[in-house]
């Protein structure tokens, strides 16, 4: 095909069978994983590469790590919550807090931004606090899609926002900048919409009627402690602090392994017994749909790559005029987010962070304000990884549109002052003091 | 019929994961081999300047090269990034066809060679290349710039540089370039950076020339990137080989970027470090089908219509950046710089023949430096 085509022609004549093939099996009712498997298997055919093995086999170890974590995250979750330790802190949290209304909401906004800001995954936010923090809204009278709409929203800033924000790292080692001087132009904007969100979305929430609440809780089992909960949270940030302070003594453990020692330890201290195989199994059937999306994705980006179709759209991008770029990065940055995941840094950010440095723009800021805007491509189908983990986690019912709706005002917000710090990036470079 | 499906799929997936595992096995101990040149006097592994780097993934081949004369010494380092294969092709001609008169170079091709056995996930690499000879051609592994996650895993969440504590994207713990001066209870390939600090040492070499290529979309691009003790070469070389031969420009190492082997051999050594960067499209975020053609013609339209749209910093058009082209641009750089140093320092001379240089590689290609390992004495013959 190549030898009697343009590149360009090539590369469309492959993008458009692959989204051909991806809209049949989706009118198939094949499910998103497998619908984007067989838009990568039909890129390959039409591509001239046949059933590329080793490309498949490889794309599909792209995000090894990612669901590594998601896996024992989960699993920490999950034996935290048969332990009775959930319901615990509601149980304490709202007899605390449940008649100021602006404390609870500063304290949970925080609460959720620290474990994305620690592991870089949104998905980790969601499924260590989400849960709780949407019971506990769920108590204040705010209906599941809104709450859902608020842990997805801050979920998404706790990834963006630093010491570890995976875009703006996968970007600046794509143009091998050093990951130096994010710390406030992410800190600060992630914090701010972080409890923007949570306020405007809030705002209709009434102080909590406690003894109603407490009768309607579940019953913590005795013997179950603060203690118990906070051991398992304190021993895996004692072990992700060690690293950074002593990081020429500690050994590197990965987060997979800090995970399952907080998972062990949880399992150590429960007041019941916990049937762990059973968990375990119950986790790995919770998220194959999620293993499955990224292992799919990562066979997609590869064979992107193998037939051109990524490099027709990086091109395409970064060829347009300027102000366009920047004014539609509202469009481009949640898209690629959507169909790649942090991929997306990689294929778009890189060439966009280039572009922008020859045009004399802060390539830090600009990529900062670039980094609070991707994350909101994680609500968007078909894939929606982190949306769809969002509304399972708070154990919504309603059509996922629904939850769309209350994400509208906040990634407005969010698109606005991302953008605004792509623009004016250069007069804000004095934020990128470290 | 739900176990029938689900014994299919798995056998499906048990195929294309036994088809993937030879491919990944075959490229993994693909054996390259290396025809000692008529000046390599004998051959260590780095191991011997480290041992616990001996026997592993990176216990990589070191290529004396001697002259009759006492002088200086040079390190040459290919395979830093195996993903740029102009660097290990450099060294490869170099360790074949080198004839020292004065001094000595010390070769290494795989400098990293845990990165060598592995690509890229949704990179799309070819497993390998091929390089054509009069004899046939000579294969190669394709590699990645990072090392194996085989032999260095996991990552932390972020990698802090020793000893500047400077915070770098969590993969570059794998990346040679950013390990620089390394840490003997490190990882591996921390632990590959301070055996190197070893051998520069015990060696007593005096400059170090670390060979890359980079995407055309990287600023520090066509130049030598020198340490501030290496701008005089650095310059002149710069000077006479753009005067002479082709453009390329000088750049002092910023004392801000860590980890760098033009930084950090020059702050923790006596050595001069030197870093070559030649031009490979391959490498290019809006490349458009990836495989070996690409890699050695460096022809790709995208990347042309980027270039149109200001968005590179080295000129591209139809002709593309061929492996000959860059592979000349480095061999010349080195004959230069050994040129520039041997004038100013005549009791440290490194004095070399027998290395082509820019024209006659273009006029030659790569392959007809590469010797037969068929037709060579078999005691020759080391395997990378």
């Amino acid at each position: 095909m190549t030898s009697t085509m343009s590149m360009t022609t090539s590369a469309t004549v492959i993008l458009a069978a692959m989204v051909a093939a991806y809209v049949l099996a989706k009118i198939l009712k094949l499910s998103t994983e497998l619908s984007i498997l067989a838009a990568a298997l039909v890129g390959g055919l039409i591509g001239g590469a046949g059933i590329p093995a080793r490309h498949i086999v490889e794309g599909a170890f792209t995000y090894l790590d990612i669901c590594l974590i998601f896996i024992t995250a989960t699993l920490f979750m999950n034996l935290l919550k048969e332990a009775g330790g959930i319901a615990f802190v509601i149980r304490r949290v709202v007899q605390r807090f449940h008649h100021r209304k602006a404390l609870l909401f500063i304290m949970l906004a925080v609460v959720m931004l620290i474990p994305g800001m620690l592991t870089g995954a949104g998905s980790v936010t969601v499924l260590i606090v989400g849960g709780l923090v949407a019971s506990v809204l769920g108590y204040m009278g705010i209906p599941k899609p809104k709450a859902a709409a608020i842990v997805f929203v801050i979920a998404g800033l706790s990834a963006a926002a630093p010491p570890v924000s995976l875009w703006a790292m996968l970007t600046a080692a794509g143009v091998n900048m050093p990951y130096v001087g994010f710390f406030l132009p992410l800190m600060i904007p992630c914090l701010l919409l972080a409890l923007a969100t949570i306020f405007i979305l809030g705002w209709k929430a009434k102080p909590a009627d406690l003894d109603q609440i407490l009768k309607e809780l579940p019953e913590a089992p005795p013997g179950m402690s603060w203690f118990k909960i906070a051991l398992p949270f304190l021993l895996f940030f004692a072990l992700v602090v060690a690293g950074r302070i002593w990081p020429f003594d500690f050994p590197i453990l990965g987060l997979p392994l800090m995970f399952a020692a907080a998972a062990a330890i949880t399992l150590a201290l429960s007041p019941v017994h916990i049937n762990v195989l059973d968990v375990s199994r119950r986790t790995v059937h919770q998220l194959l749909p999620l293993i499955g999306t990224l292992t799919c994705v990562g066979i997609l980006v590869q064979i992107m790559t193998l037939t051109g179709a990524r490099g027709l759209i990086a091109i395409s991008v970064v060829t347009l005029p300027v102000m366009v770029v920047i004014l539609t990065l509202f469009l481009t940055l949640p898209i690629s987010e959507t169909v790649l995941m942090w991929g997306a840094a990689p294929v778009l950010g890189v060439p966009l962070v280039l572009l922008f440095n020859t045009i004399n723009l802060n390539p830090i800021v600009a990529l900062a304000g670039m980094s609070i805007i991707w994350p909101l491509g994680d609500a968007l189908p078909p894939t929606a990884i982190i949306g769809r983990l969002t509304v399972e986690t708070v154990g919504m019912k309603e059509k996922y549109g629904t939850f769309l709706k209350y994400c509208i005002v906040p990634a407005i917000l969010i698109i606005i002052v991302g953008t605004l710090m792509v623009v004016f990036s250069k007069k804000l470079a004095f934020l990128t003091v470290f | 019929m739900n176990t029938l499906r689900k014994t299919i799929i798995i056998a499906l997936g048990l195929v294309l994961a036994a088809f993937a595992g030879i491919s990944f096995r075959a490229s993994r101990f693909l054996k390259e081999p290396v025809v000692a040149g008529p000046s390599v006097a004998r051959v260590a592994t780095l191991g011997e300047y480290f041992a616990p780097i001996k026997g592993t993934a990176n216990d990589a081949n070191v290529f004396f090269l001697e002259g009759a004369k006492p002088g200086g010494t040079v390190l040459v380092l290919g395979g830093t990034h195996p993903e740029e294969p102009a660097g290990r092709l450099t060294t490869w001609i170099l360790a074949e066809n080198a004839v020292l008169d004065q001094g000595r170079i010390i070769v290494l091709n795989s400098t990293n060679r845990s990165a060598s056995t592995v690509t890229r996930p949704s990179g799309a690499y070819p497993a390998t290349y091929t390089i054509k000879t009069d004899w046939g051609g000579q294969t190669f592994r394709m590699g990645d710039r990072w090392s194996n996650p085989l032999d260095q895993w996991p990552d932390p969440e972020v990698y802090i540089h020793y000893p500047s504590k400077q915070n770098l994207a969590y993969m570059d713990i794998r990346n040679l370039n950013r390990d620089w001066p390394g840490r003997p209870n490190g990882t591996l390939t921390e632990k590959t950076c301070y055996a190197l600090i070893q051998l520069i040492n015990k060696e007593a070499v005096d400059i170090v020339i670390d060979l890359h290529e980079a995407e055309l979309q990287y600023p520090v691009i066509s130049t030598i990137v020198a340490h501030p003790k290496g701008l005089d070469i650095a310059a002149m070389a710069s000077m006479t080989l753009s005067d002479e031969e082709f453009k390329i420009g000088m750049e002092k190492s910023p004392a801000e970027l860590r980890g760098l082997s033009h930084r950090e051999i020059g702050d923790f050594t006596k050595a001069i470090p030197l870093l070559f960067e030649s031009p490979e499209p391959f490498l290019d975020a809006t490349r458009g089908r990836t495989d070996a053609r690409l890699l050695l013609e460096g022809k790709d339209d995208f990347v042309v219509r980027a270039g149109k749209r200001g968005l590179l910093f080295e000129k591209i058009d139809a002709k593309g950046w061929p492996i000959d082209v860059r592979v000349g641009r480095h061999c010349s750089t080195l004959i230069q710089v050994l040129s520039v140093w041997s004038a100013d320092h005549a009791d440290k001379a490194v004095i070399m023949t027998g290395v082509p240089k820019y024209a006659e590689i273009i006029q030659k290609g790569v392959g007809a430096f590469l010797h037969d390992p068929a037709k060579s004495d078999p005691k020759k013959i080391y395997y990378e």
